[in-house]
């Protein structure tokens, strides 16, 4: 039952957009709102996995483990989102970037957007899915293009032509297994409930074609290298909650749609074929954003490289396809989309206050800002896996099966540029977190719902990281019910 | 029956290759979505099936009269975009085209090698009209035909789907109908933007976010 709370809360509150005038109000109602999902989803979550089974309604609905993991990862990064977006529209308004109606666009379109995301995992039939994703980018691109500036429009337009040519293949992928099922000789279906049991018995060489469709598109839109050109436009045009939204929960989606698949294929046409795309697009994807980390200009756009280097290492972790590499996978999911969101609003704060993107420009942030400083600062140290943080765990995890699996090579490109990576970071961010107040520069106080959605994100990756040092065994008992080997 | 259906396909779509204008390329997409109306409406009355004739009604509302007439008054309002700008020239592009009807055919006769010779022609054709969507998108540099190139590629996978699966499931074909209508809405709305801030719809201008 909570899974219609958790589907209803969102649609309501869009709804509400449209009708309460007052900003204030609506923001609170959103908190309040999206705190309700949080609760939902845990307690979802819970059930599921207590139970240890799936739980289908007639129609639409099927949840496993899988799809209530990413549901509790969707209400967390929204619910921080919700808070961080009443500080961040007053500010806007302040300023006059955005006038009061549009702050109530911006309430229709974010509910709008979570509601679209979280109905991805729950569905049982892949062609809904498909639309669900597709509605996820519709929706979206208007958020990109929110402040209709040139650059903005461009990247959202960018941002919708490349994902639905994306997406278009991953429609045909969709046919395709399909049509696998339909030759099979059973009925016509596109539920997954009714695919995945028997789909050791469908045509090896169709599913493995579609497979690849599947992956060029979703993988797309989860911005998996080389089909990531629109990701780093997006990230950086958007408004900064709406950023750590696109980086957090939405590439996410992707994954979650491609492991769905991959589910099927695996149990069709074995695990290798699986695992070597998966950790080709995944290694790829680490070289290629390694490279532009390095030779970086832009805050937002290194934020979102860094999104596109650890979808790759996620792509990687599935792609190992052991009990702990999918564990670790799937807690770098956690991992990335809470640290990421806390760095997009880090990002947020600072490119308010001193009016620039560009990294050079930037310098001590600390004595401007010294909470988001602070939480920068960490939020650095996170995000490139320094111990005791979960990131280091989830990443260790993956690394480690590398190793211990013979995939040797896998692992030592691995270690190699995610060292390249953290000297990046640790480049960029020294440089201007530190060093001296440019002229005419005075420290400035936060909004405190922004200080609330760090604070609030923080509980996550510091007590997740010393929860697990105790809870390792029960992690991969959860794991193993990720992905069927 | 099938094959002059599948013929006017093929011909419309050899004609929005060689179109250098808007209005003849949304004119051969309505020839088009037509063909595929036939179709579809023909598949329909073979199998006898209540639904496909739903899907038949709202294939002709939508991507025959709706989605032609919104690309009419869009590139009506902004008189810029009448030209389509092509990278390539139209004699080259129909090269391009027989090249990809070539590819589609071999492709879709090794892939669906368990149906007869005559039905493999279908998904010939499908994969050709999304190819050659693809290729529109790729070669065209304005925005509009961009849009329109996406909608081939998107009529190219509803007659893959009707015709190897036994089309979608009711509901997700009535969902991805409404999908595809309101991302032509949703990108029409877009290519205003565009024209009214940067007084041009060619991407290929588009360049402000690099790196």
């Amino acid at each position: 039952m909570p899974i219609f709370f958790i589907l209803g809360i969102p649609f309501a509150l869009a709804l509400s957009a449209l009708l309460i005038k007052n900003r204030k109000v609506l923001g609170l109602l959103n908190c309040l709102g999206y705190l309700a999902v949080l609760s939902f989803s845990v307690v979802l979550l819970k059930q599921i996995v207590l139970s240890a089974g799936t739980r289908s309604y007639p129609g639409f609905i099927y949840l496993d483990t899988l799809s209530v993991f990413f549901i509790l990862v969707t209400s967390i990064v929204a619910l921080a989102v919700a808070l961080y977006s009443i500080g961040y529209l007053e500010k806007d308004i302040e300023e006059g970037r955005i006038s009061e109606r549009k702050a109530r666009i911006y309430y229709l379109l974010f509910n709008l957007f979570c509601c679209s995301m979280l109905v991805v995992p729950a569905v049982n039939n892949l062609g809904i899915l498909w639309v669900a994703i597709e509605m996820t980018t519709l929706i979206s691109a208007f958020l990109v293009g929110f402040y209709n500036t040139k650059k903005s429009v461009e990247a959202a337009w960018k941002y919708i032509i490349i994902c639905s040519v994306g997406i278009i293949f991953a429609l045909l992928g969709t046919i395709l297994f399909s049509y696998a099922f339909s030759i099979s000789g059973l009925s016509k279906s596109l539920n997954w409930s009714d695919i995945a049991p028997v789909a050791h018995i469908l045509d090896k060489d169709i599913l493995k074609i579609a497979f690849i469709f599947i992956l060029v598109g979703y993988g797309t839109k989860a911005g998996l290298a080389p089909m990531h050109t629109w990701l780093p436009d997006a990230h950086s045009q958007a408004p900064a909650p709406i950023s750590a939204l696109l980086s957090g929960v939405l590439l996410k989606m992707a994954i979650y749609a491609i492991l769905r698949f991959g589910i099927i294929t695996i149990k069709g046409v074995g695990f290798a074929y699986f695992s070597n795309l998966m950790i080709l697009l995944g290694v790829v994807s680490l070289v290629i954003s390694s490279g532009f980390i390095l030779v970086q200009k832009d805050l937002k756009r290194l934020l979102a490289y860094s999104s596109i280097e650890h979808i790759g290492i996620i792509a990687i972790g599935f792609g190992l396809g052991t009990p702990l590499a999918v564990a670790g996978a799937a807690l770098h999911v956690f991992n990335h989309a809470v640290a990421k969101s806390l760095m997009f609003f880090g990002a947020g704060n600072i490119v308010r206050v001193y009016k620039k993107h560009n990294l050079n420009a930037i310098r001590g942030v600390i004595k401007a800002l010294p909470f988001t400083g602070i939480a920068v600062l960490i939020g650095v140290f996170v995000l490139t896996g320094f111990p005791p943080f979960s990131l280091f765990v989830s990443e260790m995890m993956i690394i480690i099966s590398a190793f211990t699996n013979g995939a040797y090579l896998t692992g030592a490109l691995l270690l190699l540029f995610l060292a390249v990576v953290f000297g990046g970071f640790i480049y960029h961010f020294g440089k201007m977190l530190f060093g001296n107040l440019p002229k005419g520069m005075v420290r400035v106080d936060e909004p405190l719902s922004t200080k609330i959605a760090f604070i609030f994100l923080f509980f996550p990756i510091c007590a997740l990281g010393i929860a697990l040092l105790f809870v390792n065994k029960d992690l991969l008992w959860v794991a193993q019910r990720l992905l069927p080997r | 029956m099938k094959e002059i259906i599948l013929f006017g396909i093929l011909v419309s779509t050899y004609f929005m290759v060689i179109a250098k204008r808007m209005p003849a390329l949304i004119r051969s997409f309505g020839y088009q979505s037509f063909f595929l109306f036939l179709a579809t409406f023909a598949i329909a009355w073979g199998e006898d099936q209540p639904e496909l004739y739903i899907i038949c009604g709202l294939l002709f509302i939508i991507k025959v009269s709706l989605i032609p007439y919104l690309l009419y008054r869009i590139t009506n309002k902004i008189k810029a975009g009448q030209d389509l700008g092509l990278i390539i020239n139209s004699q080259l592009s129909l090269f391009c085209a027989l090249g990809f009807t070539y590819l589609a055919w071999i492709f879709s006769a090794r892939l669906f090698s368990s149906l007869n010779q005559s039905l493999v022609s279908m998904p010939a054709v499908a994969f050709f009209m999304v190819l050659t969507g693809l290729f529109l998108m790729v070669s065209r540099i304005t925005a509009l035909a961009q849009v329109v190139g996406l909608l081939v590629m998107e009529n190219g996978l509803f007659l893959l789907a009707s015709t190897v699966s036994g089309g979608m499931p009711f509901f997700v074909e009535i969902a991805i109908f409404f999908d595809v209508f309101v991302s032509v809405v949703i990108m029409g709305f877009f290519v205003y933007r565009i024209n009214k801030l940067f007084t041009h719809i060619d991407v290929g201008k588009l360049s402000n976010l690099k790196g």
